[in-house]
């Protein structure tokens, strides 16, 4: 059913790995100065002075810039909660104090360390889960004041509260033939791209050309726009390649920070982050959490009742990451049929880095949270995991934690595929075992835009505003196009990744390029057909309903010798230009009155659908673990390029592989980082890499992305940790309780008594 | 940077001579220069490159021993058919070094005169009893591991003066040796806690035995005891866990973002355990894969 008939290989692949391809580091302009930033030296203190003056006097500083220096603006998506300097506190060892544009970066990094800055130093705030408690000390004082998406729940240190309200849970627990309860805590990971972030910015007059490493241009456009006070119109991003993401480059970051040091200095800076800085200094990294779960379950497996409480990590700011508490409480109820629900879900301020989207936000570990309580279910009626979750894995026109029916999906059918690539149930060494864990993620449907036009020589070129961090929409675009125009892929090249070309985009998240800027693609490529056949009627003096287009022609059907190419048509000198947007699909509607913190992820649009399975090896002398065998099975509706989408999968499997069991960010007890590098922050490597299968489960899928296709994206990196964490438990006897499941924890749960 | 110099010296003398003026030999520059960029140590206003110094990159064999060049990489170590067959302990930890980019680049003196606890060809070299040769302005000397490491990074060898060589004796008939350390991830660690054993058999009998540990404390060393609760009789399973149990004992591990105090104890034990296991049975003439850390995962 895949529309790709040959793979279709990514054209910017081979100067990525050739290393021809020029990232936002290699750029350089005339004049162009280096950035940096002076940093908090506390995680949390109020700023009593800030002396700029011995910084100014550096031979070769041409901008120093605080908060003095730029408009008085608070931004940020959710909670407009944060200055692009910091002004009353800083809240975070990352907190930017002052900016300064040298000639050299060692000449502005001296200057940074001359800043002097008085602080009255406050206590750091890093325990999310205590920082709402009744009494505790606010990270923002005036958080009632800050303007704010309307449909935050908010109050003093919990900044977004959820609920997913159905029935009755507390009756129906008590009802219950048994009961589980357990709690789980997941630390902090990082994006880690291997591309440290790059800003440069040049000013012409009163306009800014910014290029930026960001994965979100339309969006870092309005954050330069809102923050300096300027009109949108005035501000163009670039994006040259990107080297990576995983979400950490979404959202407005240091774009105007460049942008004022270039203004100020009146010459282009750039800013290339090191690694450390990449670690420390973004405002985005994943969620740490504590998920308590209690589930009641009758002996044959029918769910009856699930309570939870989340507590997650936002830390000093909000920018983009609101809708967390929702898109977790919806993770802790997943793809079951649950009959009674009551889960909630906080959202906290700390004083550590902010958290923000990471590959599928707060679901990885809200995932291995309730996959590992699943098998506790399982284990507590005496019921073999997979049989409970065939039993209870939702199906079309069941019910879902807010009252969502579904259409068509295939969740069980993932659950099948996993289970016979793995060999579930075959013999094994004894220290050996294999885990399953099922899981979900939405799509999203939202606006976007694309021009196709045809070039003299019968190419065609895309001009959108979508992104590519390695997400392929330099595959799934031209492919459409190509579909719709009788032309090959390899035709099309693509103008993208600049504010002043492409229509708005969301930019690269929430897997989504495919789903919604395909759709505009597609119906740019019909605007540009029905002007192909148009003029094909008149040259061919045949009727347009008589005309097909076919292998870069257009042609009266069924006779190919009645034809005319689209070079010839192209080439005529009339301009032909397509644009279209097409309708935005949208989740069905729900009564959720009773959910409190709406923000729409209450009802899940076109749910892509996950089972995960890994065999594991466990050495119990150590407590290492190794991943052998990894089973994929993915309903992400009707997959458009079978090579791209497999290769979703084996980023996505590793990552969660990593998140799983090497991936975190440790805090020391004020919240700074103690491990900012990648010598101790553990990434998988190429040689952990197990054998990865993958089946996909097309099903075709009503109100979806085009050609019935849903995202692909984020779902590979979902269960994965609960499918490791079911296998290690088998063999350790109990379950691990905090992520990742590093050796030491493995065999300290080995080696303490359980509850 | 400014006024930083890089010379290539192209003999001993001229890389001597350099050092003596200042300079810091660069041979494949894995610590020095990537530890300067994770903001370690800055880079020294003066380098001289040793890598072109001809004749320091060759495996030699003199009376059953073997002479390394200063230059030898890791990669050239671990693929050597001597250093496999009868140094397997060293080959087990330059496999392990690092990635391949690491292991081509990276240099036998560089990596013991960067003088890291948990260096990993530190310990194997050591049990083998090997010595290095110094070069300095005022001559040659050679001297023991031991004496050369004299803390975290620190080495009694002065700063001007260049390792040539590594001298390692001939083991004797019926000696297998190992190195095993604890590995989180299969490529790109760094030793957490690390053992290596040089164990002689006899008539069935331990008649020699050599342990040591590493990134168990300041520096790696020799523990006395284990080898002899190890020596004087058959390799079974009571003598080698003592001899593992009396390695662990001898630890003073740090607790850190890598591991804690207890783990790091916890693991002393398997790791010594499993060095000398694999020690023992290549001395009995058992073929063991090669880096025995992989191959004895899980046992
Ligand atoms: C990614 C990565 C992974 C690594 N993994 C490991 C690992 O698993 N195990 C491990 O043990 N090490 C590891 N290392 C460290 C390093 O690669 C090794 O220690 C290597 O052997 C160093 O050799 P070099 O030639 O690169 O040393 P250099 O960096 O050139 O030099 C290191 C030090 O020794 C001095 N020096 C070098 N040669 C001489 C000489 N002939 N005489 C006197 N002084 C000299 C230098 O001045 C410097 O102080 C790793 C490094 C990296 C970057």
């Amino acid at each position: 059913m895949t529309i790709a008939e040959k793979p279709f290989i990514r054209p910017d692949g081979k100067e990525k790995v050739t290393g021809v391809g020029r990232y936002t580091a290699d750029m350089n302009l005339t004049g162009q100065l280096y950035a940096k930033f002076r940093y908090s030296d506390h995680p949390h203190a109020r700023i009593v002075r800030i002396d700029t003056s011995r910084a100014k006097a550096v031979p070769g500083v041409l901008a120093v810039l605080t908060h003095e220096d730029v408009p008085d603006v608070l931004y940020g998506g959710m909670v407009q909660d944060r200055r692009l300097f910091a002004k009353e506190k800083v809240r975070w060892e990352g907190d930017v104090i002052a900016g300064i544009a040298a000639r050299t970066a060692a000449i502005a990094e001296e200057a940074a360390a001359l800043i002097e800055v008085e602080y009255e130093v406050l206590d750091p705030l890093p325990d999310f889960a205590a920082n709402m408690d009744a009494g505790a000390s606010l990270v923002h004082e005036d958080w009632e004041t800050y303007g704010a998406d309307d449909s935050l729940d908010r109050s003093g240190n919990t900044l977004g509260h959820s609920s997913i309200v159905k029935g009755d849970a507390d009756s129906a627990m008590a009802g219950a033939d048994v009961v589980v309860k357990s709690r789980f805590v997941a630390d902090a990971s990082q994006g880690a791209p291997i591309e440290p972030r790059a800003i440069l910015a040049q000013w012409h007059g009163d306009r800014v050309t910014v290029w930026s490493s960001t994965q979100v241009p339309f969006a870092a456009r309005s954050g330069v726009a809102h923050t300096l006070d300027m009109p949108e119109s005035h501000v163009r991003v670039v994006v040259p390649l990107l080297g990576g993401g995983f979400g950490s480059k979404c959202d407005f970051h240091f774009e105007a920070h460049v942008a004022a040091l270039a203004k100020a200095a009146k010459r282009p800076v750039k800013l290339v982050f090191s690694r450390h800085e990449e670690f420390v200094a973004p405002d985005h990294r994943r969620e740490g959490m504590v998920i308590e779960l209690e589930t009641g379950a009758n002996r044959d497996g029918t769910l009856v009742s699930r309570r939870g409480t989340l507590r997650l990590d936002k830390g000093a700011y909000c920018g983009e990451g609101g809708f967390f508490a929702q898109m977790a409480a919806m993770h802790a109820c997943g793809p079951y049929k649950i009959q009674n629900i009551s889960v909630d879900s906080y959202l906290n301020y700390s004083t550590n880095q902010p958290s923000s989207s990471i590959r599928a936000p707060t679901a990885p570990q809200t995932c291995w949270a309730v996959e590992q309580h699943m098998d506790q279910v399982a284990e507590a009626i005496g019921m073999d995991p997979a049989e409970l979750r065939r039993r209870t894995l939702i199906a079309e026109g069941d019910e879902g934690p807010a009252g969502q029916i579904f259409d068509p999906i295939g969740i069980k059918e993932t659950l099948e595929a996993a289970l016979d690539m793995i060999g579930y149930g075959k013999e094994l060494p004894d220290d050996e075992a294999i885990g399953v864990a099922c899981g979900w993620w939405p799509s999203f449907g939202v606006p976007s835009g694309a021009y196709v036009k045809l070039n003299g020589d019968g190419t065609g070129t895309i001009i959108t505003g979508a992104m590519e961090s390695g997400t392929g929409a330099v595959m799934g675009l031209p492919l459409l196009a190509a579909e719709v125009l009788g032309m090959s892929p390899e035709d099309f090249s693509i103008t993208y990744q600049d504010t002043d070309a492409g229509p708005w985009d969301m930019g690269s998240s929430g897997s989504q390029t495919t789903f919604n800027n395909g759709r505009a693609v597609i119906e740019a490529a019909k605007e540009v057909r029905e002007k192909l056949l148009d003029m094909a009627a008149d040259e061919l003096e045949a009727h347009r309903d008589d005309l097909e287009l076919v292998g870069g022609a257009v042609q009266v059907k069924g006779s190919p010798g009645t034809s005319v190419t689209i070079a010839d048509l192209a080439g005529s000198g009339e301009p032909i230009l397509g644009k279209g947007s097409g309708d935005v699909p949208e989740a069905p509607e729900v009564e959720a009155s009773a959910c409190v913190g709406r923000l729409g992820m209450e009802s899940f649009l076109a749910p892509q659908l996950i089972t995960h399975a890994a065999r594991v090896k466990l050495d119990r002398s150590t407590g290492v673990v190794r991943v052998l065998e990894f089973a994929a099975a993915h309903d992400s509706g009707v997959i458009i390029n079978r090579i791209g989408a497999d290769g979703q999968v084996y980023g996505g499997v590793m990552m969660g592989i990593g998140q799983a069991l090497s991936e975190m960010t440790m805090f020391d007890q004020d919240g700074r980082q103690r491990n900012p590098g990648l010598l101790d922050y553990k990434l998988q490597t190429v040689s952990d890499a197990p054998k990865i299968d993958i089946r996909w489960i097309e099903v075709d899928t009503p109100n979806a992305g085009p050609k019935g296709s849903k995202g692909v994206g984020e779902p590979p990196s979902v269960p994965t940790s609960g499918a490791i964490g079911n296998a290690i438990a088998k063999l350790v006897g109990r379950h691990v309780d905090r992520l990742p499941m590093t050796p030491e924890r493995v065999w300290e749960t080995m080696h303490t008594e359980g509850e | 940077m400014m006024g930083a110099t890089y010379t290539t010296a192209s003999s001993v003398e001229d890389a001597v001579a350099a050092m003596a003026a200042g300079a810091r030999p660069v041979a494949g520059g894995t610590d020095l220069v990537v530890g300067a960029r994770q903001g370690k140590k800055p880079l020294p206003q003066a380098l001289v490159g040793i890598h072109k110094i001809p004749g320091l990159d060759g495996i030699g064999e003199s009376d059953g021993g073997l002479v390394l060049g200063a230059l030898v990489t890791h990669s050239a170590l671990v693929s050597h058919p001597i250093v496999r067959g009868r140094f397997t302990g060293l080959a087990d930890a330059s496999a392990i070094v690092g990635s391949h980019a690491t292991r081509a680049n990276g240099t036998i003196g560089g990596n013991l005169m960067n003088a890291s606890p948990a260096m990993d060809t530190g310990a194997p070299l050591l049990c083998m009893g090997a010595t290095v040769e110094l070069a300095g302005p005022g001559g040659r000397r050679t001297i023991g591991l031991d004496e050369l490491w004299a803390g975290p990074g620190q080495l009694s060898a002065s700063a001007d003066e260049l390792l040539v060589s590594v001298n390692i004796p001939a083991p004797s008939p019926g000696t297998g040796s190992a190195y095993v350390r604890l590995q989180y991830r299969r490529q790109m660690e760094i030793a957490v806690v690390g053992a290596a054993a040089v164990v002689t058999l006899g008539g069935g009998a331990v008649m020699d035995a050599r342990i040591a540990i590493t990134a168990l404390a300041p520096t790696i060393h020799r523990v006395p005891d284990a080898e002899a609760a190890l020596v004087g009789g058959p390799p079974d399973e009571a003598r080698v866990d003592a001899a593992a149990a009396a390695a662990a004992a001898a630890a003073r591990p740090i607790g850190d973002v890598r591991a804690s105090v207890e783990y790091r104890r916890a693991m002393a034990v398997v790791m010594a355990r499993r060095a000398i296991m694999t020690a023992v049975a290549r001395a009995s003439g058992q073929d063991m894969a090669i880096p025995a850390s992989d191959s004895t995962y899980g046992s």
